[in-house]
């Protein structure tokens, strides 16, 4: 059933970070919203590797912009969430809160 | 008028094993990615912490994106593979037949003993280091796109069934076969090279020219 499949920690992150960006994303802004917001560092390979899974899976389309001179006369591909992608992080959402309501996990943690 | 020094140029060692290992369609993205932030870095934090902070991500890039080639490209890197383990045995087999028709044809073993014994031996070892570069050139032409990914499973594969025979021999014969394990790398280290080769040739016919930032 992968329509009723979670995301995995990192797709959850990554899929958040496209939502955030909206028609920005692409690997450099993705790589630096993750970084900034997880402070952890963060591979442009593993950005591309999720955001592969993730469109194989058809949670994510993605094109190629224009070539330009700051990036050596190389495109960025630009990444967008579907809406199977959309509610895909809704119900991982969901299922993270039901997982966690009731219990104070901020307050508890030293 | 923006001039680009080769200070503000990213290490190009690093920018070649990206361009190595990460899959065809998305190299120039991640290049341009890559390169985009490391002048950007430049520019506030220094060449130095740049160039570290390029080689750390390409490292990092490298390692998360060989298992991909079998998420993005599972038919033709598993045929590609399939293909290069069956052509292994028969092809490796062939230098060896063919030195030795030769050498027996002319007479060599007669006239010229030292030109024998060095192509019955060497000859032969050099012979069947060819024969895995040609494996992996096979193997990298079918498996388009994954070429590297595909090529270093399969040079895995070939030092994994080595080092069950020399851990066999060991068991068998109580003697050390690192001899038979370093010719085993070699030949492991050909087939990578010959995806390279394929990969490489692939990647300069079908790159679009870059931009002059001039």
């Amino acid at each position: 059933m992968p329509d009723r499949d979670y995301l995995g920690e990192f797709e959850h992150i990554v899929l958040l970070a496209l939502l955030r960006l909206e028609d920005r994303a692409y690997g450099v802004t993705v790589r630096q919203e993750i970084e900034f917001r997880t402070d952890r560092e963060v591979s442009i390979g593993a950005v591309y590797a999720t955001l592969d899974r993730l469109e194989t899976k058809g949670y994510v389309r993605s094109r190629h912009g224009d070539p330009t001179p700051e990036r050596g006369g190389r495109s960025k591909r630009f990444f967008r969430v579907t809406p199977k992608g959309v509610a895909a992080v809704n119900r991982t959402q969901l299922a993270l809160l039901n997982m966690t309501e009731g219990l104070s996990l901020i307050r508890s943690h030293p | 008028m923006m001039v680009r020094s080769l200070a503000d140029e990213p290490p190009r060692a690093a920018t070649w094993l990206v361009s190595l290992f990460t899959l065809a369609q998305e190299t120039e993205s991640i290049l341009g990615d890559l390169l985009e932030e490391y002048s950007s870095l430049a520019s506030r934090e220094g060449t130095a912490f740049a160039r570290r902070w390029y080689w750390r991500q390409t490292l990092k890039t490298i390692v998360h994106l060989i298992p991909t080639a079998f998420t993005v490209a599972p038919w033709s890197t598993a045929a590609g593979l399939a293909v290069g383990f069956t052509a292994t045995k028969p092809l490796v087999r062939l230098p060896g037949r063919i030195i030795l028709a030769v050498l027996e044809r002319y007479q060599v073993y007669e006239h010229h003993f030292a030109t024998y014994v060095f192509f019955a031996s060497t000859g032969i070892d050099l012979g069947i280091l060819i024969s895995f570069l040609c494996v992996g050139c096979i193997v990298a032409w079918i498996a388009k796109g994954t070429e590297m990914a595909a090529t270093i499973v399969l040079s895995m594969v070939q030092v994994a069934m080595a080092l069950v025979a020399v851990v066999y021999l060991l068991g068998k014969s109580g003697g050390l076969h690192f001899w038979m394990l370093s010719w085993s790398l070699a030949d492991a280290l050909a087939i990578v090279i010959g995806g390279a080769i394929v990969r490489l040739s692939r990647f300069n016919t079908t790159r679009v020219p870059a931009l002059r930032s001039d």
